[in-house]
């Protein structure tokens, strides 16, 4: 597959401490790639050191087949960049913004596209500090498209965004795939990476952790292994006894079966609450998602 | 070199947009030209009427405000709040945010100047320089030793109060040492000597001289001095510029 991204072994130490720890991927052109993890754990510093912003201190990187530490003025002609939040002159207006960062790059995109799927065309005249967190990502995010770059690399751009506005930044990133980019993000959200990613690196202090679709990430690290329903009467030493029950535990009304096979225990449950008359309300098997493995890995993380 | 223009314009026209700034850039001058006609109006200072002492000194002041606060506040600023740090991720290449800097604060000065030198016709009888060409060059160079000066301070400074700080300190130096303000023959020989190591001393000096009585070629020290100023922090300048803040 054609790569745009190839990390070996990348290995970044300041005085006193190891930011990254030998990390290892590759990203193939037209992927939406994540990168995820608690603060801290190296997503900014790998991010800067593949947009050439920052020197690795070992390990080998080649982007559009650039080395970004020897090469980096070229690579920058043919990457866009968001950072988690960028300033640009206040009291700049968004078509001047437009018009200067378009004279730094040889490239030129097809600007009147941008403005329009971007929606900017109503604040053309607004001064940069006029606008609102919303509105101002989705400058930066054009900003950083401008010159149809082919890799974009967004800094968790969806933090401090209400949840409409997030969801447009969403469907933007996926338009901007399907016109060809690649694009690389690092994000706080699980749902964020969940729905937009197609692959997925879990960081934790400096290493990969996991990488995978997230789907194969939830099945294999935090599949559903558990049930719940809400029932007043339901009796726990009752339900503890029915076969390959793990465990089971209430909160109030709330009963939560843990089982390795749910399908199995439903059918002796549902046939239990029959013979002895207990309501069951809410029944549901909960599904495992990546904020779940996120909480995990972080937690092993501290024991470790 | 299309980078650089728009940069360079785009800087002209947010500095016009602060309407305050721009205010009490272009008044500043006026005002202590007038005060200080006020006081010293009707006496020779140093052979020479007071505008043709005092209005190309307010030139020299007012190249000398331009690089520390007008260029200076702005660069700072923009590493402060990110801006530069975004710069950093394009191709942009620092030395032509530098250029379009030292532009846009030339565009700046000419028009003060231009304040200056009509303020100075109409209210103090100025009369126009005398070596025109050579007061030309010398502006020119004192813009090519004052701007990049002002440059590399604000690289160092490590944030726009210790910016703010240090060049309040050097123009009020400057414009109470190096003649500017008070003649230097009123100051004891311990603090003419003083005078002599400031930049500013020389551009008022090569000004005055070039305005008033001989062509630059008589002034080489100045000269020379500036020349070696310019080549020294353009250079330090360039080593030193730094995209962000952090260390």
């Amino acid at each position: 597959m054609d790569m745009a991204i190839v990390v070996n072994d990348l290995r970044k130490s300041y005085k006193s401490k190891e930011a990254v720890k030998g990390v290892s991927f590759r990203v193939a052109r037209g992927e939406i790639f994540g990168i995820v993890g608690p603060n801290g754990a190296g997503k900014t510093t790998t991010l800067e050191i593949l947009e050439g912003l920052r020197e690795r201190s070992a390990g080998e990187v080649s982007v559009l087949g650039f080395d970004p530490k020897k090469d980096g003025r070229s690579l920058r002609q043919r990457i866009g960049i968001q950072f988690q939040s960028t300033s640009i002159q206040e009291r700049l207006k968004v078509s001047e913004a437009l018009d200067l960062f378009a004279s730094f790059y040889e490239r030129k995109g097809d600007r009147a596209a941008l403005i329009e799927t971007l929606g900017l065309g109503q604040y053309m005249n607004s001064q940069f500090s006029k606008l609102s967190g919303g509105w101002k990502q989705r400058l930066t995010l054009a900003l950083a498209a401008l010159h149809a770059p082919d890799i974009l690399f967004l800094d968790e751009p969806s933090t401090g965004l209400d949840p409409q506005a997030r969801r447009d930044i969403w469907a933007l990133i996926q338009q901007f795939r399907t016109q060809g980019m690649t694009v690389v993000l690092t994000t706080h959200y699980m749902e964020e990476a969940e729905r937009l990613c197609d692959r997925v690196a879990m960081f934790r202090e400096g290493a990969i952790a996991a990488l995978d679709t997230p789907k194969r990430l939830v099945s294999q690290f935090a599949a559903p292994k558990c049930l719940t329903f809400t029932s007043a009467e339901a009796d726990l030493s009752v339900i503890s006894a029915l076969p390959s029950v793990e465990r089971a535990h209430r909160d109030g009304d709330a009963v939560w079966v843990y089982a390795p096979d749910l399908q199995e225990i439903s059918r002796h449950l549902f046939a239990v609450a029959h013979e002895r008359h207990w309501t069951m309300e809410a029944f549901r098997f909960e599904v495992g998602s990546l904020d779940d493995l996120f909480v995990n890995l972080s937690l092993e993380g501290e024991t470790a | 070199m299309n980078a650089l223009l728009r940069l360079a314009s785009v800087e002209t026209k947010l500095f016009f947009r602060e309407k305050q700034a721009v205010f009490w850039t272009f008044l500043f001058p006026v005002l202590m030209i007038w005060l200080f006609g006020a006081m010293f109006g009707n006496q020779k200072i140093e052979g020479f009427s007071y505008s043709d002492a005092y209005i190309p000194s307010w030139v020299a002041v007012q190249l000398l405000t331009t690089s520390l606060f007008t260029l200076g506040t702005t660069l700072t600023g923009y590493r402060e709040s990110g801006v530069l740090r975004r710069f950093q991720a394009t191709p942009l290449r620092p030395w032509v945010v530098l250029m379009a800097h030292i532009a846009y604060g030339l565009i700046v000065f000419i028009m003060s100047a231009a304040v200056v030198f009509i303020f100075g016709t109409l209210a103090f009888h100025l009369n126009a320089p005398k070596h025109l060409t050579s007061t030309i060059v010398a502006v020119a160079l004192s813009v090519c030793a004052l701007f990049p000066f002002g440059l590399l301070l604000t690289s160092l400074a490590r944030n726009t109060r210790t910016a703010a700080a240090v060049s309040s300190l050097l123009l009020n130096l400057m414009l109470f040492l190096s003649g500017a303000t008070f003649p230097l023959a009123f100051m004891p020989k311990f603090l003419q000597g003083v005078a002599r190591a400031l930049p500013l001393y020389y551009v008022i000096d090569l000004l005055r001289q070039t305005w008033n009585v001989s062509p630059i070629t008589s002034h080489m020290t100045d000269v020379a001095v500036l020349a070696g100023l310019c080549l020294v922090s353009s250079v330090l300048a360039a080593r030193f510029f730094r995209w962000s803040s952090e260390v």
